[in-house]
């Protein structure tokens, strides 16, 4: 009797289990995934972020927001809240289409008021925007907007802005009228949950513990494909990738240590994606203080230094060797024919004829007797940087040139390296990482190497001046896209020549994951793959197609719901290679097969 | 008796007046300063004079010293101790979410290593020259000269790495939880740094307990109490007893390295501390976070003191009068 009841419970279940679609069984539990964060960054608005989780702060923060274009390191973005940009002749006016049908995470609808306002707002609250700031009061300077209708705004600046697709169109989040037209402090802002139009609303933030997103259903680019983003705040490398092996997180923001990429190897539990965040680490010289302000020297230094071998000792191997003209090789706008310059012979006798001559003891001296030995200032955070400087301390022996490591805490290492208006900084050479935005954003060359000028940023960091590098980067700002890439190649055989920075490596980027967890991961050039979008399905799904595309010139289908050209976006397939089917396997808890990392 | 009231309040009010200018004025003297915290690396070279002028002007930082020092005091009195710069949020709410923490973390830690620590102590003193107490001492030498950043990742890799007994990181579990299971999760969270910390603060105690009771043990009451016929227990109560002076001593002593040492074993367990506010803090040069931190752990260990001072009497009827 009983077991007749059974059995036609079991059918029932059976028949109602095969007449439901599998994706509404998905639908039925919420899936969540946990990563693992490097730093807490208040309620993610971009005036209350205080960089404690970078590199990864603006992809944490465009969680939530969207931009009109996304992203940034192509010089071809693609279409993002914006449908269409057009110019007008001289790029002084840009009248950009918005996409029908996004709202606020509130439900308001998004209209080209909020992308007026936003402008508007960020050049009014100068002080607040922080690192969106120069966006609109610098490249290009923002001079007024006008609603032509909901869907369309025209947006004009003082000067040519022919990268507006790029920046601000690609990095400036755009910020919702109604909830911060009555906010004067928002730096202050930071008690209330931001409201964006991004992929995951912040549902809850416990300071320095916790982020919670829950997915936003009705995002235009689909649901998102995790349901629950829970992010707990791990400061410290060592715990969080501990916590990734114990499977306390599925993936650590961080970049994986070279000493643990092949521990992470061998464990078929955790996979490692690579993607470059297009960081780079480099020995600053202060050009402005003899004798380094004499490009010859710093020429002939650069030369003696094997950067290849730096690479290979102090990354392991995870990463490439420095470039003299200073752009990421990757980066759109880098010289495609640079290689590293290593040439110690050349180096001799160009110090030789620059009458830098030895000693007694073997050091050379300027011509005036100063003893060419330096002092490098390194964070007491970064112990590759120190051992870096030590070792090519070593490299620079033999030509008689004495690099001495100083470490310092952050905070007094940026004071030792600054200087007030007008006045030269005492360090000689310091060593700091720069990430994408350094590398993919065209005026970047502008703002690290013209010299002290109107737009306020020059020779503020390298103190590096030239006349004929100021004329290309000024050139370069307001030209066409075509003589863009010219002048920036112009630019960077200078940099070459002249050398105030010495690029040590270009960091690989190595990025581990639990698949068992999520394995719907985008290798998104010039972010990693902590980004929106792995969590957006028209390219989460792509990631598990086996898309055999690795190399940036790839170019990926354009996604379904995704408007324009994707863009390259590398695809993580070459690194699962495993199989399709992804969305349905991702809760699938079974050891991942067959993985190579 | 009210005299002596009166004086033991004077010194407190001055050691307390000296640390609440201490701390206006030490995180000042360190140099950089907290704008280019509010700025990515690679713009700190690049913010504009006017953006500078800008977040100076929001915090008060831009006023002359003299001005900010009358503002702080201000505040003090008022019970407002300023707003966060990195934070954007005013700093005793963030004190008032870490104190709770870091107080069971600290407390729990002070109260086990006294405790084991005098113990222990007492012990090997009892039988000093033993090969027991050889090795207890060596342990508790080796114990003490590990710092504790490497005790805690070493605790952390086998009790949650190889064996996954216990969680890695936080206080609280990262779902929702309530009552009993909360409280559970909690305690797992705990155990690590609280080991961490136990393990850094128990050496000195042991050593203090074990000298103190040595010491007793050569005097001539004790050997008047043998001589009179005292069981060994009786003899050990009197010795024990007079003991716990230094003890009590060293255990204050303590709370000030513990309270350091939370520092460092917050941010390895992320812990969401004091200690870890504050050695954020101190990265990125939050002056009013420093000066509310320290002012209250100032705070705490004048407090600490003023109980030990009148736990005195009770321990030792000498110093009654």
């Amino acid at each position: 009797m009983q077991v007749r009841v059974l059995r036609a419970v079991l059918c029932v279940a059976l028949a109602v289990g095969l007449l439901t679609p599998p994706a509404s069984a998905q639908d039925a539990q919420p899936t969540t995934l946990r990563i693992a964060l490097n730093g807490y960054e208040n309620n993610l608005t971009p005036f209350t972020i205080s960089f404690g989780a970078i590199p990864n702060t603006h992809d944490l923060v465009m969680l939530v927001y969207d931009s009109l274009f996304w992203s940034q390191v192509k010089d071809d973005p693609e279409p993002w809240l914006a449908e269409a940009a057009e110019p007008n002749e001289d790029f002084t006016e840009w009248t950009v289409t918005l996409r029908e049908g996004v709202a606020w995470h509130d439900g308001q609808p998004l209209t080209a008021r909020d992308v007026k306002f936003s402008f508007e707002y960020y050049l009014a609250q100068e002080g607040a925007s922080g690192r969106y700031a120069h966006h609109v009061s610098d490249v290009p300077p923002f001079a007024g907007a006008e609603v032509l209708d909901d869907r369309t705004v025209r947006l004009s600046f003082s000067g040519p802005a022919p990268a507006f697709e790029i920046m601000p169109g690609a990095d400036l989040p755009i910020i919702p009228q109604h909830v911060w037209e009555n906010v004067t402090d928002p730096r202050l802002a930071s008690d209330t949950l931001p409201v964006g139009s991004g992929p995951f609303k912040l549902v809850e933030m416990v300071p320095d513990q916790l982020y919670r997103f829950e997915a936003n259903e009705d995002y235009f680019l689909g649901a998102p494909t995790v349901d629950v983003l829970e992010m707990p705040i791990v400061k410290d490398p060592a715990a969080a990738f501990a916590a990734l092996r114990t499977g306390e997180v599925g993936h650590v923001t961080r970049n994986v240590p070279p000493e643990l990429v092949e521990q992470f190897a061998d464990d078929p539990e955790i996979e490692i994606a690579e993607g470059t965040k297009f960081e780079s680490t480099q020995l600053y010289f202060n050009a402005r203080k003899p004798p380094l302000a004499d490009a010859r020297l710093r020429h002939a230094i650069s030369l003696a230094v094997d950067s290849q071998a730096v690479v290979d000792t102090v990354l392991l191997g995870h990463g490439s060797p420095g470039l003299p003209t200073f752009v990421h090789p990757d980066s759109p706008w880098a010289l495609p024919e640079a290689e590293p310059a290593y040439d110690p012979a050349t180096a001799e006798e160009l110090l030789d004829e620059a009458g830098y001559a030895r000693g007694p003891d073997g050091s050379r001296q300027a011509p005036d007797g100063t003893p060419l030995r330096f002092s490098v200032l390194v964070s007491s955070f970064e112990p590759q940087d120190l051992r870096a400087v030590q070792l090519i301390a070593a490299q620079l022996e033999p030509l008689g040139v004495g690099l001495v490591p100083e470490v310092l805490d952050p905070a007094t290492l940026r004071e030792r390296r600054s200087a007030p208006p007008g006045e030269i900084p005492t360090y000689d050479a310091y060593v700091s990482t720069l990430e994408a935005h350094a590398h993919v954003d065209p005026d970047a060359l502008y703002y690290f190497f013209h010299s002290p000028g109107n737009k306020g940023f020059g020779g503020a960091i390298t103190g590096y001046t030239n006349p004929r590098f100021d004329q290309l980067a000024e050139e370069a700002t307001t030209a066409q896209p075509s003589d863009r890439r010219r002048l920036a190649g112009q630019m960077q055989e200078l940099l070459a020549a002249e050398n105030p920075t010495i690029v040590l490596w270009y960091r690989e980027g190595q990025y581990a994951y639990r698949p068992a967890d999520y394995d719907g991961w985008v290798s998104d050039f010039g972010h990693g793959i902590f980004t929106k979008r792995s969590f957006l399905p028209a390219y989460a799904e792509q990631s598990g197609a086996g898309e055999p595309a690795r190399s940036p010139d790839d170019t990926a289908p354009s996604p379904a719901s995704g408007g324009a050209g994707a863009g390259a976006l590398v695809l993580l397939g070459s690194l699962t290679a495993r199989g399709s089917g992804l969305l349905a396997r991702r809760k699938n808890r079974s050891p991942a097969v067959g993985g190579d990392g | 008796m009210a005299r002596r009231a009166l004086r033991a309040v004077a010194q407190y009010g001055a050691v307390l007046f000296a640390a609440v200018c201490l701390n206006f004025a030490l995180p000042r003297l360190a140099p950089g300063d907290v704008i280019d915290y509010l700025f990515p690396p690679e713009q700190s070279g690049a913010i504009t004079a006017e953006q500078r002028a800008a977040v100076l002007d929001e915090f008060g930082l831009d006023q002359p010293v003299p001005v900010q020092f009358q503002r702080y005091l201000a505040g003090l009195a008022r019970g407002d101790l300023l707003l966060s710069v990195r934070y954007g949020r005013p700093v005793r709410d963030l004190l008032a979410e870490r104190i709770g923490w870091t107080f069971l973390l600290v407390g729990s830690a002070l109260v086990v290593s006294t405790v084991l620590g005098t113990v222990l102590g007492y012990r090997s003193a009892w039988r000093r020259g033993t090969p027991g107490d050889a090795g207890i001492l060596s342990t508790a030498m080796l114990v003490d000269s590990m710092p504790p950043f490497f005790v805690g990742m070493l605790l952390l890799l086998l009790f949650s790495v190889e064996l996954g007994w216990l969680p890695t990181f936080g206080a609280q579990p990262t779902t929702t939880t309530t009552g009993a299971a909360f409280l559970v999760e909690v305690g797992k969270r705990l155990l690590l740094p609280f080991a961490t910390l136990t393990l850094a603060s128990i050496g000195p105690v042991y050593l203090v307990a074990r000298s103190a009771l040595v010491s007793e043990l050569g005097e001539d009451y004790i050997l008047m109490a043998e001589a009179k016929g005292l069981s060994p227990r009786q003899v050990r109560r009197h010795a024990e007893r007079n003991a716990l002076l230094p003890v009590s001593t060293i255990a204050l002593i303590e709370l000030g390295t513990l309270v350091g040492g939370a520092a460092v074993v917050e941010t390895v367990f992320s812990y969401p501390g004091l200690g870890r506010l504050i050695y954020e803090s101190v990265l990125a040069r939050d002056y009013p976070v420093l000066q509310g931190a320290f002012l209250l752990l100032a705070a705490g260990v004048i407090l600490a003191n003023l109980v030990n001072d009148l736990l005195y009497p009770v321990l030792d009827p000498r110093v009654r009068r």
